[in-house]
This record gives structure tokens, C-alpha cells and sequence, in this order.
């Protein structure tokens, strides 16, 4: 209810200069609205969004104030953000740890479609055809099962037709699948990510990962219409999902970081750098051996805040405690502390005991930094 | 070796055990809302495991070949065997899950969320009153058994999950040496812990008390975590490692926390699929682990005589090899809609074997049955001629 709601409310922003926006694909305005300038929430939620980080203090400052538009005109064309989608998409067909992909085609994925040299299609497709989806994935019985079940929403045991046909394929035996011939195990990818519908499966796993919603159902259906149209408008259709009132909307409510942002927002807000696949790839493996990843989230916190290699001014040059612990809620929260949490930072921060990796350690290891 | 003597001393209840019974049996009586075949509450078990034998294990490399599994085949031989559990193959994910709720439930294999109907760890959590330290789950399938700790049911979920450990996923070398690297946190003075947690308490208001309890359950953990990587386990390497670990970290939060109830999900030998000489190999390797478990379990007088200890695997595998010589599920044939499931504890009967049909997802229910909970949504039934 409350997606149809959203969808229905969707207000495009200014549109015609964005390069990720062409020719027909132009959206009629619904009403026009100025541009957002860009506050700490709004920017730390679209940077962990886009890259799946928070910004570094030299993007901080020159992004805060400026225009939501101007910054994914320039974010949509980065490597970086492709990366970030086709690490999701990587998570989602659970090809982690040991079945990351590590092919050249598949490593040189998010530089092509930054470039603009193949769409988000064809990219699932160099993934599902990998040797990492394959192990992943053996046997007739599980390779057909995933496919139909991640690329296509399918429930093969309610309807376990598609499932018989694309294990014949898997086989080498000629047969009709979706709607058309195919004999091979590549021919079951090809087809199950050939039409609209694999399209709309793709683009309301997006949706949902932006906007937390459902799509409505009319609306997705126009939006896989254009990706058919053009291999090359995901660009553009996140772009318009990002300046929705849809995404300010789901901007009012705050949800849990899943393990791999939250160890890359960990570490640029401690350390003022990205960190590594490598890094990430080990510190998120066990977070997400935990149900419940807190007591590693905070184990991690206290690692990084102790190595030394956390950016901390010493205690005695930070002349107005007040204002540094403001900047400090902006930066990590994303919103500005109370009187009541003021007074009580600043009062502590007085004590001796207190130093300011203690400060650091409280917001960090604090649940709502766990949140965006 | 663990071949316990049972004393047959009677148990003597506490009041609120007492209590619990009389309404449990009264509920039953006036709403029939407890377990399907309820009609008897254990009197002795205190503690119970749960080792999903999971990854897709066939009877024939099990009980059909006793030298893979002799630890097992022991276990067995001194409770009670079932060797005709009726199970679907509704994949890896789906099917263990089922093992939990008691309900058979498709999902898909690589489906990564919680699911909808209460598990054993919320039934017994909610309804008994436990602590988060009083129920795990210890896996090594990674992210995606995670999920096994609660569903998303609005009258369970997150609030009653258990605490569930992946022994792969944090126990391995990679994590340690980068731990390493990054050396040990500080130990915090006793002042400084203060105003950190005066700090963490201002934030966002009051805390609650549920926000305290959990703190101090995380609190127990982090330390937990930090111990266990010194220990033995995150040197476990080569074929099943991922699956020792899952069973040695079972064994060690069997002895720290001393859980009521202790799940442990394997999945390793589903590398079937490519190498039927592996699958045999994992099946030895967990069996051997699973020793270790039991004798954890044997050589503890007060678990020894309280627990009881549940192996089953989700679901088993073709009949026939495929052509790359391995093992993949999908054939719809006996060997991979039956499995064998082993009870052993001080409640049930001795050195029974049943070729009675039963289903994977009564294990749900004859948990409820031992611990006392019900299990409102739980479809099995408590298993036949089990109890003594």
C-alpha cells in the first residue's frame, strides 16, 4: 500500500542536462522541484547507496550544499558505483568468499558499464557464466533451480516445468525453454535473462535495495520497457529513483547497514580511507557468521580505534569540545545531536578518564551508526 | 566410551516446572493448541542438540556403511533410530529450515533472508523464559544460515533469535591474521568503560532494559569470540573443515554457556555434487567431530545425564552417480526422500531401531514435547516409541 502510495507521488527532479538522461527517454515532469541541496543525512545516505561507503572528509567537503543531481551526474559514470552494484548483485547470487568471481571478464565488469560498453543484462549474463557461478552452483538440479529462482523470481516447486526443461538443456538436449529453443547450459542463462521479465525481477531487486519498496507494478513495467529499449538506461532510471520524494521518504526512516557497508563506513569514518575487497571480504565473511553481527561490530570498532591508523586529534588540541563533538554526530549519525546528548559528550569529555577514542568508540559502537 | 549409565533416579520438578505442566496439560485439554501428540512432558532432559547432518546425506553412506559413521552407529545403538523420515527436497536452505519450524517449507537455495514461521530457538526462548545465552546455533554455511536464528513472524522473531555462530565464517585463519595485524583491542579501564557506557547510554534517549540485557549478552560474546580464536579451531583445514568447525564450536559454547537448546547446522557434503570420494570423507570427518560433541556431552556428569541429542540430515541424494562421478539431488528417488534420524537421551527408550514412516519436521514437535513449549505452528508430530 504504501509503495503504491510512493510510486504514485513520485515527483522527477530536473532532468534534461544529465547525461545519464537522453533523447526519448526523457520522462514527462510530473512537477518540477528544485534540487536538494545536499545535508549530512541526505549525503552519507546517497554516498553508502552509490558506493556502498559514506564519504571521506574531502568529499564531504566538497559535496555538502551542493546539488543531489550534480552529484550522481558525476557518481552514475564512476567505476566505483558499478563496482558497488555488482557487488550487491554478487551478494545476492551469494558468490562470496571462495566463489567470488575472479575471471578478467567478470573483474573488468564494473569499468565496461561505467564506460558504457555493455548494459546490466549482459553483465548478469558474464556473471551466471562464470566458473565461480557454476561451483557455486552444481549440477543440473541446482544450476537451473538458481537460475529460474534468482533471475526470474521463480517458486520451481510450485511449478516445476521450467525446471525440467532447463535441466535438459544443462544436458546438451535440445528443447523449448521460456518460449524458445536452446541446448546448452549457456542457452539456460541466455534465455532466462533474455526478456522483460528477467528485466523487471532485476530492476525491482534495485528498487527495493534504494527505496526499500516494492515497485508498482505499472511503473516497473515502463521501466524494463525502456531497459530492453536501451541495454544502457539502469543509469538513468537509478538516477530518477535517487531524486524521487520517494527516496526523501524512505530518507525519513533509517535501516540496519548490512555487514559489507557497515565495515566500509567503518573504516572511512575511522580511518579516512576505503578499504580494500580483500578487508572487506574477511571482516564481513565473519560479521555475517554471526546472526546477530553486533558484538563482532564492536570488537572491529575497538580493533580499528586502537591500531593507530584511526584519524583522532590528541585531546589537548581539540579547543571547543562542543563543536567537535557536533561535527563528530553530523559525520557518523548523520544528524545533529540533542542539547541532552550534547551536554552530556561534552561534560564526559572533561573527565580524565575520557579520551577522545572514547567519544569515537561510543558513536560508532552505538546502533544507530549501524544505520542509513 | 559414551556409554553412560543412566541413573533412573526420579526427577524431582521445581514449582514452576510443576506449574508449567499443569497448564500446559490444561490448555491442551480446553483449546487443543499444544503439539500434535503431546501427551507426556520428559522429566528428565534439560539440555537438547540439534545437528542438522545437513548438505544432502544419504542413509546408504550413513547407517547403510556403519564404518563412515561409528559414533553415530553407537549414538543410535543406545536410543532409537529411525530409518524410513520422510523429507522433500525443497533445497538446502528450505529444508533445514524445515528441520527448525516443523513446517515443510520451499525456499529458495540461494535465498538469503529469514523466514516466516517461529523455529524451535523462538518457541523455546519466548515461551520458557530463556536468555540469549541459553540458545545457539553454531553453522558453516556463512550469511546464509544466519537466518536460521529467527524469522520474521510478528509474535517471534529477531526478539527471541538465538545467538548463531558460523565457526568457518569467524574461525579461520584469514580473520585472525588480520586481526592480528591489527592487534588485540585495549583492555579498557574500569573508569573509561564507565563513561563509554554513560556515552552509548545517552544517545537516542533511555535505553531499555531489553537494550541492556542484550549489551551484556554482546558483551559475553565479544570475549567468547576473542577466546575461541586462540583456541584449536581456526586451525580445522582441508575437506569439511568448514563443518568441523561448525561441530568444535559446538562443543565449546557446550561447555561455556552450558545451553538448554544447541543447534548445529552442517553442509559440507554437498561437495557430493562433484566428488562422491569427498562426500564419503566429509561424512566421516562430522562423524568423528560428533564424537567429540558427545563425548563433551558423556564426560560432563551433570550434562551427561540431562541432554538429549537430535542428528538428522535435511534431506539425502540420487540414487545414481551422475557423470562427473558425483552425487547431485534431484532424482526424486527413496535415497534422497528418506533420510535416518538418531535420538539418544536420558528420556527415551534404548536400542530401538523403527521403520515406522515419520518426517524430518517431527523433530520439531518432539523438541517441544521434551522442553515444554508448544509450538503453535509446528505441523510434525512428536516421534513414535520414543520416550521410555
Amino acid at each position: 500500500m504504501r509503495s503504491l502510495l510512493l510510486a504514485s507521488t513520485l515527483v522527477l527532479l530536473p532532468l534534461a542536462a544529465s547525461p545519464w538522461v537522453q533523447g526519448d527517454d526523457v520522462p514527462e515532469r510530473t512537477a518540477a522541484e528544485p534540487a536538494d541541496a545536499l545535508e549530512a543525512r541526505r549525503l552519507r545516505a546517497l554516498y553508502i547507496d552509490l558506493f556502498g561507503r559514506p564519504p571521506t572528509l574531502e568529499e564531504r567537503a566538497r559535496w555538502l550544499g551542493k546539488g543531489a543531481a550534480e552529484l550522481l551526474d558525476v557518481a552514475l559514470g564512476e567505476p566505483e558505483f558499478w563496482r558497488n552494484w555488482l557487488t550487491e548483485e554478487l551478494y545476492f547470487l551469494l558468490l562470496i568468499d571462495n566463489f567470488r568471481p575472479t575471471s578478467e571478464r567478470v573483474l573488468a565488469l564494473p569499468e565496461r558499464l561505467a564506460a558504457g560498453e555493455l548494459g546490466v543484462r549482459d553483465a548478469l549474463v558474464y556473471v551466471a557464466l562464470s566458473a565461480s557461478f557454476d561451483r557455486r552452483n552444481p549440477g543440473p538440479d541446482t544450476f537451473v533451480t538458481v537460475v529460474l529462482e534468482q533471475f526470474r523470481g521463480e517458486n520451481v516447486q510450485a511449478s516445476p516445468k521450467n525446471l525440467a526443461v532447463g535441466k535438459k538443456l544443462y544436458d546438451g538436449t535440445p528443447a523449448r525453454f521460456l518460449g524458445q529453443m536452446g541446448r546448452t547450459q549457456a542457452d539456460v542463462v541466455r534465455l532466462a535473462l533474455g526478456d522483460r521479465h528477467a528485466l523487471e525481477v532485476l530492476l525491482a531487486r534495485a528498487h527495493r535495495r534504494l527505496l526499500d519498496t516494492e515497485p508498482e507494478r505499472r511503473a516497473l513495467g515502463d521501466w524494463a520497457r525502456r531497459l530492453e529499449r536501451d541495454p544502457l538506461a539502469f543509469g538513468g532510471i537509478v538516477r530518477e529513483w535517487l531524486l524521487s520524494s520517494a527516496y526523501q521518504a524512505r530518507l525519513e526512516t533509517r535501516r540496519t547497514l548490512p555487514n559489507h557497508a557497515f565495515v566500509r563506513a567503518l573504516f572511512v569514518d575511522l580511518t579516512d580511507r576505503a578499504p580494500s575487497d580483500v578487508e572487506v571480504d574477511r571482516i564481513r565473511g565473519a560479521m555475517d557468521g554471526l546472526a546477530d553481527a553486533t558484538p563482532l561490530r564492536s570488537v572491529f570498532a575497538r580493533l580499528l580505534v586502537d591500531s593507530g591508523q584511526a584519524v583522532l586529534p590528541k585531546k589537548a588540541a581539540i579547543d571547543d569540545p562542543t563543536a567537535w563533538v557536533a561535527g563528530l554526530f553530523e559525520r557518523l549519525l548523520g544528524r545533529s545531536a540533542t542539547k541532552d546528548e550534547l551536554r552530556t559528550f561534552v561534560t564526559t569529555f572533561h573527565e580524565e578518564a575520557c579520551r577522545p577514542a572514547t567519544i569515537l568508540l561510543a558513536l560508532v559502537t552505538h546502533p544507530d551508526y549501524a544505520t542509513w | 566410551m559414551f556409554s553412560p549409565e543412566i541413573p533412573r533416579r526420579d526427577r524431582v520438578l521445581g514449582a514452576s516446572a510443576n506449574r508449567r505442566q499443569f497448564l500446559a496439560g490444561t490448555a491442551a485439554l480446553s483449546a487443543g493448541t499444544l503439539l500434535p501428540g503431546l501427551s507426556r512432558l520428559a522429566p528428565r532432559t534439560q539440555h537438547v542438540i540439534l545437528v542438522a547432518f545437513a548438505g544432502g546425506v544419504r542413509t546408504r553412506e550413513t547407517f547403510g556403511t556403519p564404518a563412515n559413521i561409528p559414533n553415530l552407529a553407537r549414538l543410535a545403538k543406545e536410543g532409537v533410530v529411525y530409518h524410513r523420515a520422510r523429507t522433500a527436497n525443497l533445497g538446502h536452505f528450505g529444508a533445514s529450515l524445515s528441520i527448525f519450524t516443523g513446517i515443510a517449507e520451499a525456499r529458495g537455495i540461494r535465498e538469503n533472508s529469514r523466514g516466516e514461521d517461529p523455529t524451535v530457538f523462538e518457541y523455546a526462548r519466548k515461551e520458557l523464559g530463556l536468555a540469549p545465552s541459553d540458545v545457539w546455533i553454531a553453522t558453516s554455511g556463512g550469511a546464509q544460515q544466519a537466518n536460521y536464528a529467527s524469522s520474521i513472524h510478528p509474535d517471534y522473531g529477531a526478539r527471541y533469535a538465538a545467538n548463531t555462530l558460523d565457526g568457518d565464517g569467524i574461525f579461520n585463519q584469514e580473520f585472525k591474521r588480520l586481526l592480528d595485524a591489527y592487534g588485540r583491542p585495549k583492555e579498557m579501564e574500569a573508569r573509561e568503560r564507565e563513561l563509554l557506557d554513560r556515552l552509548r547510554g545517552a544517545i537516542g534517549g533511555q535505553r531499555s532494559a531489553e537494550d541492556v540485557a542484550r549489551s551484556a549478552n554482546d558483551a559475553k560474546i565479544e570475549n567468547y569470540i576473542l577466546d575461541e580464536l586462540t583456541r584449536g579451531t581456526v586451525d580445522l583445514r582441508g575437506t569439511g573443515a568448514a563443518d568441523a568447525k561448525a561441530l568444535r564450536v559446538a562443543r565449546n559454547l557446550l561447555s561455556i554457556f552450558r545451553p538448554k537448546l544447541l543447534g548445529v547446522v552442517l553442509r559440507d557434503a554437498d561437495v557430493a555434487h562433484g566428488n562422491f570420494n569427498a562426500y564419503q570423507e566429509v561424512i566421516r570427518r562430522n562423524d568423528a567431530m560428533l564424537g567429540e560433541l558427545i563425548a563433551a556431552v558423556q564426560d560432563d556428569p551433570e550434562l551427561a545425564e540431562s541432554t538429549a541429542i537430535f542428528v538428522l540430515p535435511e534431506f539425502g541424494r540420487d540414487a545414481d552417480l551422475n557423470s562427473r562421478r558425483g552425487l547431485d539431488h534431484g532424482d526424486g528417488s527413496d535415497d534422497i526422500n528418506y533420510v535416518s534420524i538418531a535420538a539418544w537421551g536420558p528420556d527415551f527408550q534404548r536400542g530401538v531401531v523403527s521403520n515406522n514412516e515419520v518426517r524430518t519436521i517431527d523433530v520439531a514437535a518432539t523438541i517441544g514435547t521434551l522442553m515444554d513449549f508448544q509450538g503453535r505452528y509446528v505441523r510434525g508430530k512428536k516421534l513414535p516409541k520414543l520416550f521410555a
